[in-house]
């Protein structure tokens, strides 16, 4: 059984102007230890893909044409609302892009980490390293305590004093590793981090970059990496899927991808890679590869 | 010399009537907003023309009929009588008079006062802005219905005298929104390109600042209305306001108030004509600023 | 924390002395001659003549200004020239009614407007959101002493359950003194029938009042829970499993309280100025009936002494509110 598979998955999304088909037969099967990345321009359907597997689009704007997925076995689009908490946080961590808007302002953030570890204790007391019939007063310590423990492996100096300050007395960097923490904190099986690096400096961005690959192999979990830097897909991928227009058109290990790919669109993604090999006037804009290839 | 010729863009009247289609279907969409400037025209018109139409205009200008006093209502009394035989019907349609003019009155004086001083503090900043301020948040802390009450009081009854102890109390608010206002607009490049031309403070302001401001003081200025009419209501009310024959609607339900509940139509209608003015001024209020302000929804 | 609250409360002092200023100017440079008034219509010139020294009428107007200022320093803020008793005596006396009406109001208008308004956002275009939204639209355009006069129609007439006006039987002997709350009062000394009576008074004034800013908090909840639950942080807590009750009543609720609670503290100073209406229609015996009779009869002292007293309400009003809102805005309380 994998960990996560996507079959044959078609999305439309309503708005003012009616309903737009946005995800067309999407396919994708990710097992423990990979990293796959997603990648594709903006609005070609990653992040919705993303929000799918934890069932995050609201009922009244998306509906699912066809498809299925599965996490675990569990089918992800026909389970309850309570069988999908039981996933989310616990199963399944998330990482959005934006740092600044992602952490709730009016909390300290160890109020937020300890919520979301209490949750996942909910279904898996083992999370908080307790036993089944721990008291809510020791539960809340424990999660404490992890939350601590979470804060110092992402990389967060004076955890025992940080745990108790709010979002915006941190850095983009640290707020991106908080929110690491907080995806990690439940233990998840899968992390689907979104862009989770985009808003970052380069040199942060390695670090990030860093610290998911050590939880990684720490944990062996799956990740899918959602991005349109084909520069942190090499560096960090295992695998890789090449998404345009809500479809998937390609997949594969990074190496054969990146080295062959086989369709144009990612020849033309790859062309507009600047390096530091390339002359001025070589770099070409994706459209105007597209355009050529037809 | 030779006369050089050159054309100015027009602007495009095709273009502009777009615009305007535009907002009223953004101001139709709701029709909340709708309704609102549906009562407010009726509103206006049964000011304009309540004299001629009403039943007993006799009534209106203080006759009584004493032989038909506190008469409920029927087809010859729609809203009943008063306990001077009057008809109640004939006062409260005569009443919009007073609560439109009034209203109408206090928001613009308000905001000619207000603008005025909003404007020059934002303009010219410094010590002025800073005495000009200082002065418009000490009145905004006074409570304004007591103030306006007070000077009411003090100068008399009589409509002028209640339009300008209400007008008092109200720019202050004004003052601070165009101050606002004016301190954004004034660091706008189009500004600057003015004063590069030699244009003086008062073009400035007067062309190019306070144009460009005037979405949100309509939008204030409708939702005001409705307080403002409330307002005059509320001196008419406690015993302040105009003076005894000219019908009011807050005097007409303090009058009633004494005959309550036996003679329940004396306040029903009176106290109901001022909840439906004032929410007609709220709802298109609301969806001019929809319109006008979306920036400001909520 | 405590050094902001005593530099707020400094600058209060600037702030009341101007009050100070515009309040008696107002009242002076206004037409009209209290003297004449007080010594009544048949007066002779030696009779106006005394009463305007016993006031100190006679004075120029800024040495009038500065008596006024040092008495004012001193607890003595004039005499009323009709009740003919000091104003602040009068004051401490009618205050407690007035406030005991305004925390009555506001408690019913943040009790049903907080959870209303949250509730309409969540169960957004619903059947709740749709009548709340109703009832606000109308609740703002309500005159308080329309609704006053429909509540005693309603409920004295009609149902006969409650007490027409007032604020306790003139028969019946009020609770024992010890905040000047009627309800509080004699909770603290156990005399339950003065609390049902007392409660019995307060109720329709209270609710005559309350509907504005109920209907405004319902408003601004409604906004600000819908505003907050499009931000990304909810989705971020969504996507980790923590429950819709827990995102709503903690995560949503404490982001959304504060651009409520700027409304609430605006609404402190409104309802007390307005509470001249509601104690028209109830004979309350508070600050606005008390203010009301002064003015009708251009009584100055009192009026400048009310007007003070609710412009102090109102700056520490405010003052609370700021720093609540530091409670609320973590980012406003470092900065």
């Amino acid at each position: 059984m994998s960990l996560l598979e996507i079959t044959n998955l078609n999305l439309a999304m309503r708005s003012y102007e009616g309903e737009t088909q946005i995800l067309h037969g999407i396919d994708l099967k990710i097992e423990r230890g990979e990293i796959w990345g997603m990648v594709g321009e903006t609005g070609s359907g990653k992040s919705l893909t993303g929000l799918s597997i934890s069932r995050l689009i609201p009922a009244a704007t998306g509906r699912y044409l066809a498809g299925s997925i599965r996490f675990e076995g569990t089918d992800v689009l026909n389970a309850t609302e309570r069988e999908m908490r039981k996933l989310r946080g616990r199963k399944i961590g998330m990482i959005f892009q934006d740092p600044t808007t992602n952490l709730n302002p009016a909390f300290r953030i160890g109020t937020q980490l300890v919520d979301v570890a209490l949750h996942a204790a909910e279904h898996d007391p083992s999370v908080l390293g307790l036993s089944g019939n721990a008291s809510r007063r020791e539960r809340r310590r424990a999660a404490r305590r992890v939350a601590i423990e979470m804060l110092g492996k992402v990389g967060i100096s004076d955890p025992i004093e940080r745990i108790d300050a709010y979002p915006h007395q941190f850095s983009g960097g640290m707020r991106q590793r908080m929110l690491i923490a907080m995806a990690m904190i439940g233990k998840p099986d899968l992390l689907i981090a979104d862009e989770p690096t985009t808003a970052l400096d380069v040199s942060v961005q390695a670090q990030i970059l860093k610290l998911i690959h050590q939880l990684v192999l720490e944990r062996d979990i799956g990740v899918l990496m959602i991005t349109h830097n084909l520069g942190v897909v090499a560096q960090l991928c295992s695998h890789v899927a090449v998404m345009y227009r809500g479809r998937i058109l390609e997949t594969g290990p990074v190496r054969t991808v990146l080295k062959q790919p086989s369709h144009a669109y990612t020849r033309a993604l790859l062309a507009a890679i600047p390096t530091v090999h390339t002359k001025r006037g070589e770099l070409r804009g994706i459209g105007d590869i597209m355009a050529e290839a037809g | 010399m030779t006369m050089i010729q050159t054309s100015l863009p027009k602007r495009d009247p095709s273009a502009r009537l777009e615009n305007w289609s535009r907002a009223f279907y953004r101001f139709r969409q709701s029709w909340l907003s709708v309704i609102g400037l549906a009562i407010v025209a009726v509103l206006i018109v049964i000011a304009l023309v309540a004299p001629l139409i009403v039943p007993y205009p006799e009534h209106v200008a203080g006759a009584t009929d004493t032989a038909a006093r506190f008469m409920p209502p029927s087809a010859e009394h729609w809203f009943g009588t008063n306990a001077l035989g009057q008809d109640m019907f004939s006062l409260v349609l005569v009443g919009s008079q007073v609560s439109l003019f009034s209203g109408l009155a206090v928001v613009i004086i308000a905001i000619a006062v207000g603008g005025l001083v909003g404007a020059v503090a934002g303009y010219f900043g410094g010590w002025v802005d800073e005495t000009l301020m200082r002065l418009t948040d000490l009145l905004l802390t006074i409570p304004s219905l007591i103030l306006a009450m007070a000077v009411a009081a003090a100068l008399g009854t009589g409509i002028l005298n209640m339009i300008i102890a209400i007008s008092i109390t109200w720019w202050p608010a004004y003052a601070r929104l165009i101050r606002g206002e004016v301190l954004v607009k004034k660091e706008e490049q189009f500004i600057t390109a003015a004063r590069a031309l030699g244009a003086g403070p008062g073009r400035i302001l007067g062309r190019h600042i306070l144009p460009n401001i005037i979405s949100p003081v309509v939008v204030k200025a409708s939702l005001d209305m409705g307080f403002a009419i409330l307002t005059v209501a509320s001196l008419g009310f406690v015993g302040i306001g105009v003076r005894a024959p000219v019908p009011e609607w807050g005097t007409l339900l303090s009058t009633a108030r004494g005959y309550m509940p036996d003679y329940w139509w004396t306040a029903l209608f009176p106290g109901f004509a001022i909840f439906l003015a004032v929410l007609a001024f709220n709802l298109l209020g609301d969806g001019l600023r929809d319109v006008l302000d979306p920036k400001a929804r909520r | 924390m405590i050094r902001y609250v005593i530099r707020r409360l400094l600058l209060l002092v600037p702030m009341l002395l101007g009050l100070s200023v515009i309040v008696f100017a107002i009242a002076r440079l206004l037409p009209g001659d209290p003297a004449a008034l007080a010594a009544g219509p048949n007066a002779t010139p030696e009779v106006l003549a005394s009463v305007q020294r016993e006031f100190g009428l006679d004075k120029p107007i800024p040495l009038q200004y500065w008596d006024y200022l040092t008495g004012l320093v001193q607890g003595d803020w004039g005499v009323s020239i009709f009740t003919r008793r000091p104003v602040f005596e009068d004051i401490v006396t009618f205050l407690p009614a007035t406030l005991e009406l305004v925390a009555a109001a506001m408690l019913i208008a943040i009790v049903l407007g907080i959870p209303l308004g949250l509730a309409a956002a969540v169960w957004r275009n619903g059947v709740l959101d749709y009548v709340t939204r109703t009832v606000s639209l109308g609740g703002i355009a309500m005159p308080r002493f329309f609704l006053g006069l429909l509540l005693q129609l309603c409920f004295v007439t009609w149902l006969d359950i409650l007490p027409l006006s007032g604020r306790f039987p003139l028969i019946d002997l009020p609770p024992e003194e010890i905040t000047g709350f009627y309800t509080i009062d004699s909770l603290l000394t156990g005399d339950w029938y003065a609390l049902r009576v007392s409660l019995a008074h307060l109720a329709l004034p209270a609710l005559a009042m309350s509907l504005s800013p109920l209907a405004t908090i319902i408003r601004m909840m409604r906004a600000s829970t819908i505003e907050v639950l499009q931000q990304d942080y909810i989705m971020t807590e969504r996507a980790l499993g923590l429950s819709s009750r827990l995102i709503l009543f903690k995560y949503v609720l404490k982001n959304a309280m504060t651009s409520t609670l700027t409304v609430i503290g605006l609404y402190v100073s409104w309802l007390l100025g307005g509470t001249v209406l509601v104690e028209t229609v109830f004979d309350w015996p508070g600050l606005g009936l008390y203010a009301t009779q002064a003015i009708l009869s251009q009584d100055f002292m009192p009026v400048i002494g009310v007007t003070l007293v609710i412009a102090i309400i109102y700056l520490l009003s405010m003052l609370i509110v700021d720093l609540l809102y530091g409670v609320f805005n973590p980012k406003v309380r470092s900065s």
